[in-house]
């Protein structure tokens, strides 16, 4: 493969996987209300189950939540509002993920740290034995292995 | 840099004890500690509007003044039925007290079996069941049942248990409730 070729296919792959980031991360312009309250009622814990969230559960409080959801995206309420609320009465442990800032930053940012500093610690292991200088027999070697496959003799 | 893993391997190591630290500190002892007490406590009660059974309306707002006992139940719930002695017997001694006022706010409870449960259990006390009872349990952030609050004649929340009522606990909040009057 030529230079030009491996950067293209390397532009390519690139491209692919910043489309799948941005499509997974990228909420759909489309989205109806019941979705948009879906959405948010995935978020957040149901308080009578265990490990399910408001959008999965069946009780009465969890419809009670959906209902409340929507009706604050009624009002105008942002995603942000609707979650400080819940955690204002509920405590942080409504949140089925951890909140991406204070304490629950570290959640995030701990895997991905020693991910990076892996990666780096394998790039330079890497580098290092690729660096290393191949070894050559030298004469001296060669005769010594000359010399250990002479035949014995047993006289 | 001579060696340049065992750097690599040292940062890693001091970054994994950094957060190791930072979230022993922050956590606590225990993780679902904030799942027994109420975040409301001490603020503003949410106002409800509720329907008895006999028609008439309950509204907290119209009970500024009274010691408010909440106490949020269910007929299928197990833990209510042993708290239900503590509640009829301190019904019972404060019925003519006009200074304190309790309410049953049924959380997942369908109007038949709550209506089947309060006349057989004797439960005189004001018994709601209608959507706004559906929005108290929510307004209250309640976290199961039975979850009882006070609510003091400023309309502030003095007190909350998760779980059943005993009646050292009942006098307690009570007597919060009253000392924030």
């Amino acid at each position: 493969m030529t230079t030009s070729a491996r950067r293209l296919a390397w532009l390519g792959l690139g491209i692919i996987v910043i489309g799948i980031v941005v499509g997974i991360a990228w909420p759909s312009a489309a989205e109806s209300r019941s979705e948009h309250v879906r959405r948010l009622a995935l978020e957040f814990r149901c308080v009578d189950c265990e490990g399910l969230s408001v959008a999965e559960s069946a009780t009465a409080s969890a419809a009670e939540q959906r209902r409340d959801i929507g009706i604050r995206l009624d009002r105008g309420e942002s995603d942000e509002q609707i979650r400080a609320a819940y955690v204002e009465s509920f405590g942080e442990n409504v949140l089925l993920r951890p909140a991406s800032n204070g304490i629950g930053l570290l959640v995030w940012a701990l895997p991905i740290a020693v991910v990076l500093l892996g990666g780096v610690g394998v790039f330079v292991a890497l580098r290092r034995w690729s660096r290393q200088p191949r070894l050559v027999a030298t004469d001296a070697d060669d005769a010594l292995v000359a010399e250990l496959r002479t035949p014995v003799d047993d006289d | 840099m001579k060696h340049p893993l065992r750097w690599v391997a040292l940062a890693v190591g001091a970054v994994v004890a950094i957060f190791a630290v930072i979230l022993a500190v922050n956590v606590g002892t225990d993780p679902r500690a904030d799942l027994n007490t109420s975040r409301l406590l001490g603020k503003s009660a949410p106002d409800f509007s509720l329907a008895r059974f006999d028609g008439t309306k309950v509204r907290l707002a119209d009970l500024a003044g009274k010691t408010v006992i909440v106490n949020f139940w269910n007929s299928w719930c197990r833990p209510c039925r042993e708290e239900l002695p503590v509640l009829q017997q301190w019904y019972r001694e404060h019925r003519t007290d006009d200074s304190v006022v309790m309410l049953g706010i049924p959380r997942d409870d369908s109007s038949r079996a709550i209506r089947d449960a309060a006349r057989a259990d004797q439960m005189e006390w004001a018994v709601a069941n209608d959507q706004g009872a559906k929005s108290a349990t929510l307004a209250y952030a309640t976290r199961g049942q039975p979850e009882s609050f006070v609510i003091s004649p400023r309309g502030r929340i003095v007190g909350s248990v998760l779980g059943p009522l005993t009646p050292g606990t009942m006098d307690q909040m009570v007597q919060a409730g009253q000392q924030n009057a």
